[in-house]
């Protein structure tokens, strides 16, 4: 539906985003995961057709958006950024900025409102004011002015990032039952990936403004000696043993499936033996497996097991872990 | 000393007896004042909102334009001007010189920089996060500058305040082009300059004061509309 293509979006003369395609489906919630300052931002401010791309184009159901998109087009999509802001006045005129502008009569707009209000618990915050509203309240308003919308494609960005954990269930569940009622799409960047495990459908990553070949976890952006071979990298605290002839700058990534885990460490041709503590457990969206995410000295790895070797080896937050992966395994782009 | 307190005197006795010419003058005024302000403020704070908003070839030229036309020299302004509506001038078909339409042309000219650089200024102050949260909203253009607009209310009321201000003090674009005629063109400012020049120090006074009263009561009026405001 929402498609960019052969982007490379620059900021004074620093390119930011450099993508060949990346689509958003008609339906679905896709999430896009990385560091600080990976682009996800302008990625979706590109996608909301806030911005034009310096090159590429934004694509509509395959129609070539114009520089400057017609009103009509721009309000099939809307974004919520990440320190989203209130207009002057209370939370039921920002709610119901939008359905004015699209003309929607009074009743039709009060049904909306009253939908979205009991979906985000939003009911005594009405009649107050952005100067009244905490920032996690202001994170709800803002998604919940966008949701009342009942735009095709929904932007969110790290739109949990202010709420505490009942503030942020209650945020992903009113977007599961608004999606359960209407077919549309939700293009979520995060930087947590359990958010992103346990509500997304599809999960990519950036790394400095480029997708990611690999899965989103464990990406780190690292400086390599020059050299052929295996070299290491230093990530915080701990040292990577990688294989690569690359040199200087890079991203690298160890992807989850590849790494063993263990209780001790573990005779092995690994040359990566980390050891650490268990920092959460998060069951796969489709519940295909476990999520052991495990603090190594200050360097949080997320690792992939089935459910079943997460219960054999009885891991819990808290409790010790061996991660082990050959220097083979961690990619490098 | 005692001068002084005959002119407030005489002042007061003009202002409580209702002088015809000292209400005609200050009507005068008003009128002038009103409408170069509207007109000043009709254009100058779209093209404000227009040169803090939008990129373009020249963008910053233009700021330097308006900003440097902030510091024009009144009299400069009327010269020009008078050369422009005299007979032998290319709007001298208009047969504006020596009417109070040319002393609003002259005011008009004076605070259309203060009003765009001013507004340009104010809007450049707004959150831009405002302007795109209006804009991923479906606002249009229009909206989307009244709503960035309101959250500048404050301060483009303030440069509505600094404009009638420019206009209502100003004296020498009005003296050349309204050739200060009793009756037809002559301004508070204007009166004042010719009174004081004759020696009647309390007619001075007294539009003097009316000039003050005017100047207070329309900056309270502004401030009582900034005062309805919420955040």
């Amino acid at each position: 539906m929402l498609e960019l293509r052969g982007i490379r979006h620059r900021y004074e003369g620093r390119v930011v985003l450099d993508l060949e395609q990346f689509t958003v489906p008609h339906t679905g919630t896709v999430a896009v995961v990385g560091h600080n300052g990976a682009g996800k931002s302008t990625l979706l401010r590109l996608l909301a057709l806030l911005e034009t791309p310096t090159e590429g184009q934004v694509l509509w159901n395959g129609a070539v958006v114009p520089r400057r998109p017609p009103a009509s087009l721009r309000r099939r999509v809307t974004l919520v950024e990440q320190r989203p802001i209130l207009f002057r006045g209370t939370v039921r005129e920002n709610l119901e900025y939008g359905l004015q502008v699209r003309d929607m009569g009074r009743n039709a707009a009060n049904g909306i409102i009253g939908d979205v209000v009991d979906r985000l618990g939003l009911q005594s915050l009405l009649s107050r004011r952005r100067h009244e509203l905490s920032d996690g309240e202001v994170q709800r308003v803002a998604v919940a002015r966008a949701l009342a919308l009942r735009t095709d494609v929904l932007l969110l960005d790290e739109p949990a990032s202010s709420a505490d954990r009942a503030a942020a269930g209650a945020l992903y569940r009113a977007l599961a039952a608004e999606r359960a009622a209407r077919p549309f799409a939700v293009c979520i960047a995060s930087h947590q990936l359990e958010d992103a495990y346990r509500y997304a459908d599809d999960i990519r990553a950036l790394a400095d403004g480029r997708l990611s070949p690999v899965t989103p976890e464990n990406l780190f952006r690292v400086e390599l000696p020059a050299g052929d071979g295996v070299k290491t990298a230093r990530v915080g605290s701990i040292e990577l043993v990688v294989m690569t002839d690359r040199a200087g700058p890079v991203v690298v990534a160890v992807p989850p499936t590849d790494i063993f885990v263990s209780r001790e460490p573990l005779p092995s041709s690994a040359r990566n033996v980390l050891r650490g503590r268990v920092t959460g457990l998060a069951i796969e969206h489709r519940g295909a497996g476990v999520h052991v995410r495990a603090d190594m000295g200050g360097v949080e790895l997320v690792a992939a097991v089935t459910a079943e070797a997460a219960r054999d080896l009885a891991l819990t937050p808290g409790g010790t872990v061996v991660f082990s992966f050959k220097a083979t395994a961690v990619q490098v782009f | 000393m005692d001068f002084l307190a005959e002119g407030f005197r005489r002042a007061w006795g003009l202002l409580v007896a209702g002088d015809s010419e000292v209400y005609g003058i200050a009507l005068l005024t008003l009128k002038v004042a009103v409408v170069a302000t509207v007109i000043s403020c009709t254009v100058g704070l779209p093209l404000g909102y227009f040169l803090a908003t939008r990129r373009f070839w020249g963008r910053r030229a233009a700021l330097t334009m308006v900003n440097t036309a902030l510091a024009f020299p009144t009299v400069v302004v009327g010269l020009l001007l008078y050369g422009l509506l005299s007979r032998r001038g290319p709007l001298g078909g208009l047969g504006w010189l020596y009417t109070w339409q040319a002393i609003v042309v002259g005011d008009v000219l004076l605070a259309l920089p203060i009003a765009a650089a001013l507004s340009a200024a104010a809007i450049q102050g707004v959150d831009p996060r405002i302007r795109r949260t209006a804009e991923t909203l479906g606002a249009g253009s229009w909206r989307t500058a009244w709503t960035v607009a309101r959250e500048a209310r404050f301060a483009l009321a303030a440069v509505i305040t600094a404009a009638f201000g420019q206009v209502v003090a100003e004296i020498g674009a009005a003296m050349i082009v309204g050739g200060n005629i009793r009756g037809s063109t002559r301004t508070l400012t204007t009166a004042v300059a010719l009174y004081t020049a004759q020696g009647d120090f309390g007619l001075a006074l007294a539009l003097g004061l009316v000039l003050l009263i005017l100047a207070l009561v329309v900056n309270i009026a502004l401030q009582v509309l900034q005062g309805r405001g919420h955040a």
